[in-house]
C-alpha cells in the first residue's frame, strides 16, 4: 500500500492508497479526489462548517459497495472537531464536523466521496437554516423537467416575497434552497411550508408534479420531496462530489442559467463535472453564499 | 394528512416522572471558575403538580385553539401581521421591531462562569426563583463530584450570570444531596418593597416573647416533605380514575391539518401567487 505523509495547514496526515482509481470508467484516483476537495475547500467549507457530517464511503470505488457512517470514527485524529448530538432514543452520538481543510482531507482519505449534512447546525439541531425543495424526477422524467418545476417554484416563492437558490443534486435532480437563518425557524414550519408549496404545485400542474411519496405516482413526473425538511434528514452538500460513473458535483446554478438551459433542451448541460466546478467557482465565487446569510421569514407560519 | 388526537387517559396520571425532554437537557455547556471547567447539562428539578385539562368544544369535542383576534375587525390576525408595542398610556404604544429587540437580547451562554462564592445562608429565600439540576457530561464526573463535596463542606454557593432562553439570569450553583443544583435568583429590583408590611416598632413584652418562643420550640420538627401531600392533586387523580371506569372517553373528530392549524392563509397566499405565475407564463 502506498502511503504519503502530507502536511496540511501545519498538521501531519497520513494519506493512503492515493493511486487507487475510485471512478474506474472515468479514471479519477483518490489523489484526484483530494486535489478536488483541496481546491474547492474555500467554497465548500462554509457550507459544511458546524454541521453533523454523514460520511458515504466508497472504499473500493463508485462501482463497488458503499456504506454510510454517521458516527465519527473513533480512530479519528485528535484535532478533528466533533459534536455530540441527541438521537431518537435519547442516546448521544459523536459526529464529525468538517470545519477545516485538514478534516476535509482526512474525510476524503477515508474515501467518503459524498458529504451529506443536515439543514440545521449541530449546536441547534432543531433549527433549520433553510427550507429545501428536493426535486426528484420519476421514470421518464428528466432534469429538464426538474428545471421547469424549479422555475415555477422560484416564481411562486417570489409572489410571497421569498428568494430561493438552486443547485444540481449531482445526480438526476435539482434542489431549491430558501434561506431562513432565523433562530425562530422550526422543522415543523419548514415541513409544513414545503408540503403546502408541493401540494399547490401538484394541484396546478398535475401532469408535471407530485407531492406523494408513493413510487407509482411518480412516473413521468417530478416528485417534490418535502419530507427532507426534517431534523433527521441530510442533503448532499453543495460542491460535494457524487459517486456516479463520472465525478459530477452538486453545483449551484443562477436562475438565468437555468432558464436558458431549460429553454435549450439539453439535459447534459445540467450535469457539472469536477473540472467545470473548479473553473466556475474560481471565476464566479460561491453562488450559494446567500443560502448561509440571507434572513427570510416564512409567511403565515 | 389526517391528524389523530387521542383522548387523555387517566393512566397518564402517574407520580411525577422525568419525561424524555427533561432527560435530554434544557442546555449544555460548561461550568467554570478559575482553572476549573466542568461539562454539564441543565435539567428540570421540579415538575408542577397541576392536573392539566384541555378545553374542548362541547358539540364535537374538538380541542380548542387559542388564536390572536383583532377586536376591531373581529378576525384572526395572521402571524406576519402581528407586531410588538410597548404601552405608554391608554391606547398609546411605542412600536418595536424584532431587530431592535434582538439587538438588546443577550448572547446565548456557553458557560456558567462563577464570579464569586457566597454563603447560601445569606440569600433570603425570597430571592429563589426556579430550581434546576446540573448533570455532569462525559468526562466531567470527577470534577463534578469534587465540587459538590467541597461546596457541601464549606456551605458555599457559586454566583453566576447565565443566559437561558431570552433572559440573563443571576444564578446560584449549590450542592444538593450529592448533586449540583442551579437556582435562578430574582434581581434586587424584582423584589417588592416590604416597607408597608413591616409594622412600626413598639415595645415587646418579655413574658409574651418567651411564651411564643416556647410554643415554637414545642412545635419544632425536622423538615420532612414526605409528610405533606398535594391533597387536591390526589383527589383529582382519584376522581379521574373513578370517572374513567364508568364513563367512556369521548373522541375528538379527525382534523385536516390544513384547517385549524393556520396554513389556510398560507395556502390561500400560495394559490394567489400561483394564479399570477400562470397568468404571466
Amino acid at each position: 500500500m502506498m502511503r504519503k505523509v502530507a502536511e496540511v495547514a501545519g498538521r501531519r496526515l497520513t494519506l493512503t492508497n492515493l493511486e487507487k482509481n475510485l471512478y474506474p470508467s472515468y479514471g479519477f484516483t483518490k489523489a484526484h479526489i483530494l486535489e478536488y476537495y483541496r481546491r474547492i475547500s474555500p467554497f465548500i467549507l462554509p457550507h459544511l462548517k458546524g454541521r453533523a457530517l454523514t460520511l458515504k464511503r466508497y472504499p473500493d470505488g463508485v462501482e463497488e459497495e458503499f456504506f454510510f457512517e454517521k458516527r465519527c470514527p473513533s480512530y479519528r485524529p485528535s484535532w478533528v472537531e466533533t459534536a455530540d448530538i441527541p438521537q431518537h432514543d435519547g442516546e448521544r452520538m459523536t459526529v464529525c464536523l468538517i470545519n477545516d481543510l485538514n478534516t476535509l482531507t482526512w474525510v476524503g482519505n477515508l474515501a467518503s466521496l459524498e458529504l451529506h449534512v443536515p439543514l440545521a447546525r449541530a449546536d441547534s439541531p432543531e433549527t433549520p437554516d433553510a427550507v429545501v425543495f428536493d426535486l426528484d424526477p420519476g421514470d421518464q422524467a428528466d432534469i429538464l423537467d426538474c428545471a421547469r418545476v424549479a422555475l415555477i417554484i422560484r416564481d411562486l416563492l417570489s409572489g410571497v416575497r421569498l428568494t430561493g437558490y438552486a443547485k444540481t443534486s449531482g445526480q438526476k435532480g435539482l434542489h431549491v434552497y430558501v434561506p431562513l437563518n432565523r433562530k425562530e425557524a422550526t422543522f415543523a414550519d419548514t415541513k409544513q411550508f414545503s408540503k403546502a408549496v408541493a401540494e399547490v404545485l401538484q394541484r396546478n400542474y398535475p401532469d408535471l408534479v407530485t407531492a406523494k411519496m408513493t413510487k407509482g405516482e411518480r412516473k413521468k413526473k417530478i416528485f417534490i420531496n418535502w419530507s427532507q425538511n426534517d431534523a433527521s434528514k441530510t442533503m448532499i452538500c453543495v460542491y460535494s462530489l457524487r459517486a456516479r460513473e463520472k465525478p459530477f458535483v452538486s453545483f449551484p446554478l443562477a436562475w438565468k442559467e437555468l432558464e436558458d438551459l431549460a429553454g435549450r433542451g439539453d439535459p447534459k448541460k445540467l450535469h457539472v463535472l469536477h473540472s467545470e466546478a473548479l473553473r466556475r467557482t474560481e471565476r464566479d465565487g460561491d453562488l450559494f453564499r446567500e443560502v448561509l446569510v440571507k434572513k427570510q421569514k416564512l409567511p403565515y407560519l | 394528512m389526517k391528524n389523530r388526537r387521542s383522548a387523555r387517559l387517566p393512566a397518564k396520571l402517574s407520580p411525577t416522572r422525568r419525561d424524555e425532554s427533561a432527560a435530554q437537557g434544557i442546555w449544555s455547556g460548561t461550568i467554570s471558575f478559575s482553572l476549573v471547567a466542568i461539562p454539564v447539562q441543565l435539567v428540570k428539578a421540579v415538575e408542577p403538580g397541576r392536573v392539566p385539562f384541555r378545553m374542548l368544544h362541547s358539540r364535537d369535542y374538538s380541542p380548542l385553539l387559542r388564536r390572536m383576534v383583532c377586536p376591531k375587525e373581529g378576525k384572526i390576525v395572521p402571524p406576519d401581521e402581528i407586531i410588538r408595542g410597548y404601552e405608554i398610556g391608554p391606547d398609546k404604544y411605542i412600536l418595536i421591531t424584532d431587530e431592535e429587540l434582538e439587538a438588546v437580547s443577550p448572547e446565548r451562554s456557553r458557560t456558567i462562569e462563577i464570579v464569586e462564592f457566597i454563603d447560601m445562608a445569606d440569600v433570603d429565600s425570597i430571592y429563589y426563583d426556579h430550581p434546576y439540576y446540573l448533570v455532569p457530561a462525559k468526562g466531567g464526573e470527577k470534577a463534578y463530584r469534587l465540587l459538590v463535596e467541597v461546596m457541601r463542606r464549606t456551605k458555599k454557593a457559586g454566583l453566576a450570570k447565565f443566559v437561558l432562553g431570552e433572559r440573563e439570569y443571576l444564578v446560584a450553583v449549590k450542592s444538593s444531596e450529592g448533586a449540583l443544583a442551579l437556582i435562578t435568583l430574582h434581581y434586587r429590583e424584582e423584589i417588592l418593597s416590604d416597607e408597608e408590611i413591616v409594622p412600626e416598632e413598639g415595645t415587646i413584652d418579655a413574658e409574651e416573647k418567651s411564651r411564643l418562643k416556647k410554643i415554637i420550640e414545642g412545635m419544632t420538627a425536622d423538615f420532612n416533605p414526605d409528610k405533606y401531600a398535594d391533597e387536591r392533586r390526589n383527589k383529582m387523580t382519584k376522581l379521574l380514575r373513578k370517572i374513567a371506569k364508568k364513563r367512556a372517553p369521548v373522541e375528538a373528530p379527525e382534523v385536516e391539518e390544513a384547517e385549524g392549524e393556520g396554513p389556510v392563509d398560507l395556502i390561500a397566499a400560495l394559490e394567489e401567487s400561483m394564479r399570477k405565475v400562470k397568468k404571466n407564463r
